[in-house]
């Protein structure tokens, strides 16, 4: 059954190799191109001979090098191009919509082969530590399903640079002159990523016990190493074009690589990517889980993927606890570059977005949250905690009710003169961040309560101070409470707005104070307790849903809010540097957006489902045709 | 279930000396974290300057 699974990956793996190969080659010959097309006036200088050249019979060709002139137009600076329409070439669709569609599918894609190995890493750690090997096997299950998807990365890499140099070959220009040889590198660290996948991958089983374990896990660690540097390179390409740096006004380069690169939104976008891939690896392997478990009938093959589900919604939900604080990081410092950006995503015509993320993320909090309620069945000392899923419930809803409150709302003259003005009264205040603070981070907390009821409800601590540390962790919670909603209230509607901002950091504090607290308490606490049987399987069929829903929110709001990173340039290839002259250089309108954010959503999830069906169909085999006997049946 | 050593009155008791400390606890971390964004608080907790 290993050989069997080790098939097909193969010819994947070399069509992979071949079509990143293919891909690097494009891109710089494509660069070259584009370089040629922008630096030369006509064909005829284009092909006229560098140096002598002689024909036989002929005299020799008078060559006039105007050494001078070349030198000083080598030595005059490089600004960043101002196009005109013209300049865009015209292939009868919209550019962007092109770009777009391949570059989320990209996006998505990239994300998900960069986290699966972050996490299969960890987890075959653990596997070492508790020398327990259904966490070995586990890990490989889930490298197992993410293999296809490198494949499936590099086409839509590969796609996506073709589209880009065919569609905006001066911008594409303009930036491989600034970023220059890294683009070699990052080229470089795709045949290094490559070698240890596959060798990470097939190896897994050859290298699977003593120090051949550890040569195992430092080949995990390099492929890791190799992902998360193409992440932060190709990042920087990003935020290059959203705040400029190491380039003047004009866009002439002025700095060396790193001063291009570290821009002040790199490392907020670089932890927000990271931690957010990892949030959306664990949710789309959960899927898996939850679809394997359902079409299994086997109680052992149910007990697994059920506890495979569990582990990959445990992996998406706390690593997506922090993200919002990861976002917040990113917003702040979007303000602090450019006022009329940050005005632009949050007080425009985007804002309206937020609005819509935020049903997006409580639908991946309240999806999360249910299925830990759900499979607290599995565990008869779940009983004890019950009663709190109702208070976590409520707060959830609640808090969820004033993330989606609207500020201004679209309104009639009629409507207004109804309401008494364009802000109602009592939604009004709901609407501002203040609230909004409080409201996420009472669901972040819930949330986390939800995590360690669901922990604690397999064990009894044994240890003498028990009732004292359920004391103090109440008293954590309740501090927490209070607090929150006391700096919100207070700083947020009482003080000026440099308070107000303030206070969310300390709000922030608080939060994580709860999660540090509580895990502190809880790992302390039940040491050495008595560990009472879970029953794996044992989950209500429903609960699976809940992981189908994570994957779909999770992947429609990376799509919404790729846009709105995107559309905050306004009419900018690099924000304030080199202006976009073609035809679509304005902000995609709502429903137009909205449009494209959903094809590319089912796009990816079709494309998940084939991912699935490929992982399915390595763990199948075609019984052998019994030969029918001469003269008789089959 | 978990070990049960002290009575109620002792159980209460202790959950409003462990909510005193940790609202002491936030109140600490407020003026820190509001301290080190060049915010600082008065006692009271209203805006100091």
């Amino acid at each position: 059954m290993k050989q069997t699974e080790s098939i097909h990956p193969t010819g994947g793996g070399r069509f992979a190799v071949m079509l990143l190969s293919m891909l690097i080659l494009l891109v710089f010959g494509l660069a070259d191109v584009a370089r040629a097309g922008t630096g030369m006036d006509s064909a005829q200088e284009r092909i006229a001979p560098i140096g002598e050249v002689r024909l036989q019979g002929q005299p020799p060709v008078e060559v006039h090098v105007e050494t001078a002139a070349i030198q000083e137009q080598e030595a005059e600076p490089r600004a960043a191009p101002r196009l005109s329409s013209a300049d865009y070439p015209n292939i009868g669709v919209s550019s962007r919509a092109v770009v777009w569609v391949l570059a989320q599918m990209h996006l998505f894609f990239g994300a998900l082969v960069l986290a699966v190995p972050l996490f299969v890493l960890l987890i075959e750690l653990v596997g070492v530590y508790t020398r327990d090997d259904r966490y070995d096997d586990m890990a490989h299950e889930f490298m197992k399903i993410s293999l296809t998807g490198f494949s499936i990365t590099a086409i839509f890499g590969g796609s996506l640079a073709l589209a880009l140099f065919l569609l905006y070959p001066d911008l594409m220009a303009y930036l491989m002159h600034v970023f220059g040889s890294q683009w070699l590198v990052y080229a470089g660290l795709f045949f290094f990523e490559s070698f240890f996948l596959y060798v990470y991958y097939y190896g897994w089983n050859a290298l699977r016990y003593g120090n051949l374990k550890w040569v195992h896990l430092t080949l995990g660690l390099l492929l890791n190493a190799s992902g998360l540097t193409i992440m932060v390179m190709a990042n920087s390409w990003a935020t290059f074009m959203m705040a400029p740096s190491g380039v003047d006004e004009a866009g002439v380069v002025v700095g060396n690589i790193w001063e291009v690169m570290k821009g002040p939104l790199w490392n907020p976008i670089n932890l927000h990517r990271f931690i957010a891939n990892i949030a959306f690896g664990g949710a789309v392997v959960g899927a898996y889980a939850a679809f394997k478990f359902l079409s299994a009938k086997d109680p052992v093959k149910r007990a697994h993927y059920d506890w495979m589900g569990y582990t990959s919604n445990f992996i998406a939900i706390l690593s997506f606890l922090p993200l919002p604080f990861a976002g917040y990081w990113l917003m702040a410092e979007i303000y602090a570059y450019s006022q009329q950006m940050g005005i632009t995503a949050m007080g425009g015509i985007l804002a309206w977005l937020f609005i819509v993320q935020a049903v997006l993320i409580g639908t991946i909090l309240l999806a999360g949250n249910f299925y830990l309620w759900s499979g607290m069945s599995r565990t008869d000392g779940s009983e004890r905690y019950k009663g709190l899923i109702k208070i976590i419930a409520f707060v959830l809803v609640v808090c969820f009710l004033i993330w989606v409150t609207p500020h201004t709302l679209i309104l009639s003259a009629s409507e207004i003169s109804l309401l008494g003005g364009s802000h109602h009264h009592i939604l009004g205040p709901l609407g501002i961040m203040p609230a909004k603070n409080i409201a996420v981070n009472l669901m972040l907390i819930a949330t986390f309560l939800s995590f360690q009821i669901y922990r604690r409800s397999d064990k009894v601590a044994t240890v003498s101070w028990a009732p004292m540390g359920n004391a103090l962790m109440i008293a954590v919670y309740l501090g927490a409470v209070v607090n929150i909603i006391f700096l919100g209230v207070y700083y947020g509607y009482f003080t000026n707005t440099v308070y107000k901002v303030g206070s969310s950091v300390a709000q922030v504090m608080t939060t994580l104070v709860v999660i540090v607290f509580g895990l502190v308490i809880d790992s302390l606490m039940f040491k050495k307790a008595k560990v009472l049987p879970s029953h794996w399987g044992r989950i209500p069929d429903r609960a699976q849903y809940a992981l189908f829903a994570l994957p779909i929110a999770f992947t429609w709001l990376m799509a919404l809010m790729g846009y709105v990173r995107s559309s905050v340039k306004t009419h900018w290839h690099v924000y304030t540097v080199m202006k976009d002259n073609s035809p679509d250089n304005f902000i995609p309108a709502i429903g137009y957006a909205g449009n494209m954010i959903t094809l590319v959503t089912v796009l990816f999830l079709l494309c998940v489902l084939f991912m699935f069906w490929v992982a399915s169909l390595s763990g199948s085999k075609q019984p052998k045709p019994v030969v029918a006997a001469a003269g008789g049946e089959a | 279930m978990e070990q049960n050593n002290l009575g109620i009155a002792g159980r209460l008791a202790a959950l409003i000396v462990a909510i005193i400390i940790m609202l002491a606890f936030y109140y600490g971390l407020d003026h820190l974290v509001m301290g080190m964004q060049g915010l600082p608080l008065n006692l009271d907790l209203t805006p100091a300057g």
